[in-house]
């Protein structure tokens, strides 16, 4: 069943692309259809689950591709699993939730078109077995999530968050292009699966700091680390389901996903332990740090995902097996619980209308089964038992405390940022949910039993799942194996259990938990101080400084623009005339002997001769003509002339075209004219007399360039070739006809573009003053 | 005014023009003519048309508006420049369908009349939306 992945993936593309087409037939019911795609995947991923022993690894090699070393190959393993999973999972329950959730919006078709089209990209990258594949698939992410963040494309907020994600997740990926080309030029493939399969490891390699570094932006970028991690909380201007499937769940760990997927390759070095460990432990702390000081339950919930993300790259940084081991545990946990939480957010928010937790309270009478879902999330969060989220807190702790070297660095941040992490849960809890305290009861306007099934089931159904997992951890045991597997290419054991019985580790969290609390309980106290520190970051406030840096950049590249771009036609036709007389100048041969034909001179034609003399006397009479009309008219018979001179050296085609574009031109040119102002003279004499010297030294120029051109002759003439094999390659005697569409069909396709262009172009402009014109006389 | 003797005119002449740019088009593989060349006759047969019956009457005429004219035929060079691909061919490739056919004899038939197909459209229908929008910002009818 798992080979016919790929065609599911595919098939999300186009579903994605169809829903244009069928959202007028299905209209509200449309989120419920397209929930079929991400749950059929779901299965075909569970049946592959079955047969699933720690080294097995399945690949779907494909020939196809755009160049000869991108395959659209597929790789499923553990870890592209557990991703997977995730993925189509919470996808499904994304898209379920979504249905209810965007039903009020107008452009509902859009959304669920840009949610496909990111579900196929990430579902592909996480399976794809090619890197240049995989940077597609990425890039494919960035794109949809920035449409996705400005959905609300009225809002100016949106619009700003939107492109400052864009702006740094494009920089990312740019990284990544040139990562993955030089990774492909050293190692001389594309294929991870090769790359992994020959043991290709690039640490000795000279450029292997360059690599790191451009995996590394890369990263950072994607996955929100620090300094680049202040373009998620703006992309919580996304609606509720974006922010839920996109900045907690799926887009962003696909940083986390590319370094444990590269391990094998560039993994493992100094630079890889120390970069990875510095950025991580920073994001994680200060990513809890700053969520303390949020009213906002969305943008809470942004911090403390920066903060788990963090936790993941450092994690992924220590590079042991218990780390690796803890960084696939600690994704899951942070996969379940948080989805859970940020549906709840926007289950919160279209029941009451607010999502500032100082104004919520005592939730859970009007919304008992959100609530206790919350509930269980939130106690995954803060990694307390039985959920899920204590193992991984577990193992984290286990990781840091096991790093000799850095422990005493590591271990007191990490401990910080969970006691924050156990501060905060506590506080949601009391401040949104708790049925006991003296504030009032928050208004609701809608009940939970005014909500359809499939709006309330995703936080529950994760819940349940983070709860599961936590009470019978060994269901993950062969999959956290194999995903080891491939990313660490060792075997290794993995057992996975609820109580490790009474060690350090549980000593520190027993710590954690009472530190919680005693935050918890001063957090009033504590709030102003970490208010205070929050301005004075302020000052040097990243979003802030990035916006003001890309205006900058914005308005000097506009300024430059402008000394060339300046708007005045004539002054365009001037410096192209004399950049172009100045080329001339400089390489022209000025031998004039040389250009005269040596011997043998055609009988002179006494109907080119009249033909010329005819187009010359059109031109004279066109330059000092006192009316418009006249002037446009002996311009037609230049063109004409001219068209007649192409039939006269065999050109018809040429000759046709040019007779039909100047008759056109004609008639567009006599329907203007009457509504063009009279015919004045706006010239002084000295500018008329520069124009004179210009346009006689350019045509006298031009006439010396193309008497040389017979010259010149650098290759062979390509018009060889294309007589020759018109007929017999492309079954065509009219050459030209068959160079337009066969032989240079590219180039056609280029112009009829620009045509199109061109033409809405006019369509636009002229629309825009229609409608002032009506409106005006609607006045 | 009304012209009765232009009227007819320009009817014959549109039908006729209509006529020529779709034989045009047809031999333009093996003698003068091709989408670029049909495709302004046609536009100039229903440009003559506007300014005697009004931009109102064409549009009516050619159903879908002229700009979804040139979309359409930008689809028909797309979809036939990507479509050798699916027979393991490079993009814009051109494909041949052999052999003889009852009556006709032996015949090319190929993607290039495809793409030829979708120039037409996309310059006929240029030159009718910028004609168009011209005629109805100076209210020609």
């Amino acid at each position: 069943m798992i080979k016919y992945l790929p065609h599911l993936i595919g098939f999300l593309f186009i579903a994605g692309l169809m829903v244009p087409l069928l959202y007028p037939i299905l209209k509200a019911k449309l989120g419920l259809f397209l929930s079929l795609i991400p749950l059929t995947i779901l299965i075909v991923l569970f049946s592959a689950l079955a047969g699933l022993t720690p080294e097995s690894l399945y690949l779907l090699p494909s020939s196809w591709g755009l160049l000869p070393e991108m395959n659209f190959g597929f790789r499923i393993d553990g870890l592209s699993l557990i991703f997977g999973l995730l993925i189509s999972g919470i996808g499904f329950f994304i898209v379920l939730y979504a249905a209810w959730y965007m039903s009020k919006y107008e452009r509902q078709g859009h959304f669920f078109t840009y949610l496909m089209l990111f579900m196929a990209s990430m579902t592909g990258l996480v399976f794809s077995d090619n890197l240049l594949v995989l940077f597609i698939f990425w890039e494919l992410t960035s794109v949809t999530s920035f449409l996705l963040i400005g959905f609300d494309h009225h809002l100016a907020k949106s619009r700003q968050a939107a492109l400052q994600s864009l702006l740094i997740t494009g920089l990312g990926g740019l990284c990544l292009l040139f990562a993955v080309i030089m990774i492909g030029q050293v190692a001389g493939t594309y294929e991870i699966s090769l790359l992994i399969e020959r043991g290709i490891h690039l640490g000795d390699h000279p450029k292997y700091r360059l690599i790191f570094v451009l995996l590394l932006l890369a990263v950072l970028t994607k996955s929100a680390q620090f300094p680049f991690h202040f373009w998620l909380p703006g992309a919580m201007q996304a609606p509720t389901p974006v922010s839920a499937y996109l900045h907690s769940e799926t887009m962003v760990n696909a940083g986390v996903f590319l370094l444990m997927r590269i391990h094998p390759v560039v993994g493992g070095t100094m630079e890889w332990k120390y970069m990875l460990m510095l950025t991580g432990v920073i994001t994680m702390f200060l990513g809890a740090f700053f969520s303390m000081g949020q009213r906002d339950l969305k943008r809470i919930l942004a911090f403390t995902t920066i903060s788990a993300l963090g936790t993941m790259v450092l994690l992924i940084g220590i590079d042991t097996p218990q780390s690796m081991k803890a960084a696939l545990v600690f994704f899951i946990v942070h996969g379940l619980y948080k989805g859970g939480l940020f549906m709840v957010a926007g289950i919160v928010d279209k029941s009451t209308g607010t999502r500032d937790i100082y104004l919520l309270s005592k939730l859970f009478k009007p919304l008992p089964f959100t609530s206790i879902a919350a509930v269980f999330a939130l106690i995954s969060m803060a990694g307390l038992p039985p959920m899920l989220g204590f193992i991984g807190k577990e193992l984290v702790y286990d990781a840091q405390i096991q790093l000799p070297g850095m422990s005493w660095l590591l271990l007191p941040l990490g401990v910080g940022a969970n006691i924050m992490m156990v501060a905060i849960s506590i506080t949601i809890f009391t401040e949104v949910f708790s049925p006991f305290g003296k504030s009032d009861p928050i208004k609701v306007k809608y009940r939970e039993k005014d909500f359809p099934w499939y709006f309330l089931g995703g936080p529950i159904v994760l819940a349940l799942a983070g709860l599961m997992l936590g009470l019978m951890p060994g269901m993950l045991d062969t999959l956290i194996a194999n995903a080891l597997y491939a990313a660490k290419n060792q075997l290794l054991d993995v057992n996975l259990s609820l109580w490790h019985g009474f060690n350090d580790v549980l000593l520190l969290s027993l710590f954690t938990v009472v530190s919680g609390i005693v935050v918890f309980i001063f957090r009033r106290s504590l709030n102003v101080h970490i208010g205070r520190l929050i301005d004075w970051f302020d000052k040097y406030h990243l979003p802030t400084l990035f916006a003001k840096g890309t205006k900058i950049y914005v308005d000097r590249a506009y300024k430059r623009t402008q000394i060339i771009q300046h708007g005045y036609h004539r002054f365009y036709l001037l410096t192209f005339f004399i950049v172009t007389g100045l080329l001339i100048v400089a390489q022209v041969n000025w031998d004039f002997l040389s250009v005269m034909p040596d011997g043998g001179y055609t009988p002179l034609r006494i109907n080119l001769v009249l033909l010329l003399v005819v187009a010359s006397l059109a031109v004279i009479f066109a330059v000092f003509s006192r009316s418009r009309l006249s002037a446009i008219l002996a311009m037609g018979v230049v063109g004409y002339a001219v068209a007649i001179l192409y039939l006269m050296y065999g050109a018809i085609d040429l000759a046709i075209t040019q007779f039909l574009a100047e008759t056109v031109i004609m008639v567009l040119f006599v329907m203007v004219i009457l509504y063009l102002p009279k015919f004045a003279v706006l010239s002084t004499r000295n500018s008329r007399i520069r124009d004179w010297i210009i346009s006689l030294s350019i045509g006298t120029l031009v006439t010396f360039v193309v008497l040389h051109a017979r010259f010149i002759n650098l290759y062979e003439p390509i018009s060889v070739y294309f007589i020759k094999n018109s007929l017999t390659m492309a079954h065509g005697r009219n050459i030209v006809n068959v160079i337009l569409v066969d032989f240079r069909a590219l180039d056609t396709l280029g112009e009829i573009t620009v045509l199109t262009l061109a033409a809405m172009g006019v369509y636009s402009l002229f629309r825009f003053k229609v409608k002032k014109n009506k409106s005006k006389k609607e006045l | 005014m009304r012209n009765i003797i232009l009227e007819k005119i320009v009817k014959l002449f549109l039908n006729v023009m209509l006529i020529f740019s779709v034989y045009l088009l047809f031999r333009g593989h093996n003698n003068p003519g091709g989408g670029f060349i049909a495709g302004i006759i046609a536009a100039t047969g229903f440009i003559f048309y506007a300014i005697i019956f009004g931009t109102g009457s064409v549009k009516k005429m050619i159903g879908l508006s002229s700009r979804k004219w040139m979309g359409l035929g930008l689809l028909v060079v797309l979809v036939t420049a990507i479509l050798p691909v699916f027979f393991s061919k490079e993009v814009l490739t051109s494909l041949w369908v052999p052999g003889d056919f009852p009556l006709l004899g032996a015949l090319h038939i190929g993607t290039p009349l495809l793409f030829d197909s979708g120039v037409f459209l996309v310059v006929s229908g240029m030159i009718l939306t910028i004609v168009i929008s011209i005629m109805e910002v100076l209210e020609w009818n």
